[in-house]
């Protein structure tokens, strides 16, 4: 056995309940590792080693007075800096929240807690979950653990990069447009968006509420099982959550039907192109039957994605006025009508720009021209998807179209990042699940492999993902930190 | 295409104060996104096409039982009595 910190979830548990490890060690040693290494990283906003130690020695009690522990016992979980957190400070990455400290845990937190999880500390994002490479974030951007100089994605960056680092045993992140899959596919790791409506959003500080979901990200698929079978289910805290079957690691589907959507493929960068063919070539060495399929509303989608997704942010950040959460801004020096404003400026420029384009995009005279159609294009996607899964058990193409780049090198295009969103954003509009799953490097930089389902049919994404790891044994932790 | 004046009501409507620096950096920035989002025009409407994504199951409504509230909630701005502070309203 290596190091304690390099354990999956499955095995931090197996040791805890086993007692070859105390929760109290293995805690120590990840609060150990994030000390060693997070200087260099930037993964965390906030890091609660004291909360997390006591919740360990808790646990270590609950065992040894033979009390239930749950089925996550010691598990250490970092969690994306949207997700509500009772008692520990939730910015978003923003300035606009760095004092607030949310009275309530959200529900997915409640029920990791609930199984003897331990919650870790903040992880770093861009703002509001608006970027794709944590280099929006106002504390600091995350460095890629496999390159430092490199973006680990976003704009669950700090999540993706705390998992494969070893700071912590699994992550959740927030997926509106690709958020947890992205950072997934550059860091080298397994990402999972659930169906919308699998895991509860309350709690989840929105951003674009018809397109988003909270996912875990882990080091392996089964790990990623387990907690999203924690995680799902309905919430009567959130009307848009629905009951669905629990995932099991060994299902009886049996052999699958996968599609590569053609474009997709065909719009990535030669290395990433040669080794998705590669990974597909594997399913079919295990019995997979696998066709090339095309999308004729591909052109549309991310388009239709940031027009929603603007349109919504435009309207859920219109809450932030300081008045019932915020910082320190003073009430008595300014007039009600210009005091709303003045707050608002301490947004960053791109949810600053993504709120301004909403605004245009809702306003009389464009209302139709462009939010109507982003509308209907989402319909007529996802009725397209629905079709292809008629025939299809499984869509797949690679998560980005792109390898990981350079810090810095498309900060001064916002444009130019919004198109690496383009494999990732068709989920989000349809609704429908999708993973990321680590399937090979370039230059030591990780390509990820994504694979789509139809509407509640993770166990199919599991299965595929689970007999391609069999088959191909990516790494999912660099040796060089 | 947005111009500056554009660009000011939208800000105003949004309610955000823009730096000058802003000002000008934002209409070449957003204007690349409009362009890349013109191409929804393209889309022939068609009412037929029903706009519902997602469909919830409304069967079942909790029962209307007065619960207890879930403690205090830790506002910033409450003062001692506990209200809650806003600008003057003129």
């Amino acid at each position: 056995m290596g190091h304690l910190h390099d354990l999956l979830a499955y095995e931090v548990v197996e040791g805890i309940k086993s007692q070859q490890f105390t929760a109290e060690q293995y805690v120590g040693s990840i609060i150990k590792r994030i000390e060693d290494v997070d200087s260099k990283l930037h993964s965390f906003i906030t890091v609660d080693s004291e909360g997390a130690l006591s919740s360990a020695k808790i646990i270590d009690r609950k065992i040894k007075e033979k009390e239930d522990i749950g089925s996550l016992p010691g598990v250490t979980i970092g969690i994306k800096d949207n997700i509500s957190t009772k008692g520990i400070r939730t910015t978003c990455a923003s300035k606009i929240l760095e004092g607030y400290v949310p009275s309530y845990d959200a529900t997915v937190i409640r029920k990791l807690k609930e199984n003897g999880a331990i919650i870790l500390g903040k992880l770093n994002l861009d703002e509001f979950g608006m970027g794709s490479t944590t280099e929006y974030s106002s504390f600091h951007s995350t460095h890629n653990p496999w390159n430092l100089d490199y973006v680990p994605g976003g704009s669950s960056g700090g999540s993706g990069a705390a998992v494969a680092a070893g700071e912590c045993t699994v992550s959740l992140g927030s997926d509106t447009g690709g958020s947890i899959r992205c950072p997934a596919s550059f860091c080298s790791v397994v990402g999972v968006k659930p169906t919308y409506g699998r895991v509860s959003r309350y709690g989840l500080i929105s951003y674009a509420n018809s397109l988003e979901q909270i996912g875990p990200i882990c080091r392996s698929v089964k790990d990623a099982v387990m907690i999203m079978n924690i995680i799902s289910g309905k919430d009567i805290m959130d009307n848009t959550s629905t009951q669905s079957t629990p995932i099991a690691i060994q299902s009886k589907l049996g052999k699958l039907n996968i599609a590569i959507i053609k474009e997709l493929i065909n719009g990535s960068d030669h290395d990433v192109t040669r080794t998705v063919y590669s990974a597909s070539e594997k399913f079919k060495d295990i019995g997979y039957s696998c066709e090339e399929v095309s999308i004729k509303n591909l052109d549309y989608a991310l388009p239709s994605y940031y027009t929603l997704a603007s349109a919504e942010a435009s309207s859920n950040l219109a809450r932030y006025d300081n008045i019932r959460y915020g910082f320190d801004f003073p009430i008595e020096e300014y007039k009600w009508d210009t005091y709303f404003s003045n707050v608002r400026k301490n947004f960053g420029q791109e949810v600053k720009r993504r709120i301004l384009i909403g605004s245009y995009v809702l306003s009389s005279g464009y209302y139709s021209k462009y939010y109507l159609k982003a509308r209907m294009l989402r319909s007529l996607l996802k009725l397209e998807l629905l079709k292809l899964f008629n025939k299809y058990d499984l869509l797949i193409g690679p998560t980005m179209p792109i390898l990981p780049f350079k810090i810095g090198e498309k900060i001064d295009d916002p444009f130019k990042m919004y198109l690496i969103d383009i494999n990732t954003v068709l989920a989000n509009l349809a609704g429908i699940p999708a993973i990321s799953i680590p399937v090979g490097f370039s230059n030591g930089l990780p390509i990820g492999l994504q694979i789509m389902a139809a509407p509640f049919q993770e166990q199919k994404l599991i299965d595929a993902s689970l007999a391609l790891e069999d088959t191909i044994d990516i790494q999912r932790r660099p040796n060089s930190i | 295409m947005i111009s500056i004046e554009e660009l000011k009501y939208l800000a105003e409507i949004s309610k955000i104060n823009l730096t000058d620096d802003e000002i000008n950096k934002f209409p070449p920035q957003l204007n690349k996104t409009i362009e890349y989002i013109d191409i929804l025009e393209e889309l022939a409407s068609d009412e037929s096409i029903t706009l519902d994504l997602h469909e919830i199951n409304f069967d079942e409504l909790r029962d209307d039982v007065v619960k207890k509230s879930d403690g205090q909630p830790i506002i910033k701005n409450l003062t001692e009595e506990g209200f809650l502070r806003g600008p003057k309203m003129k």
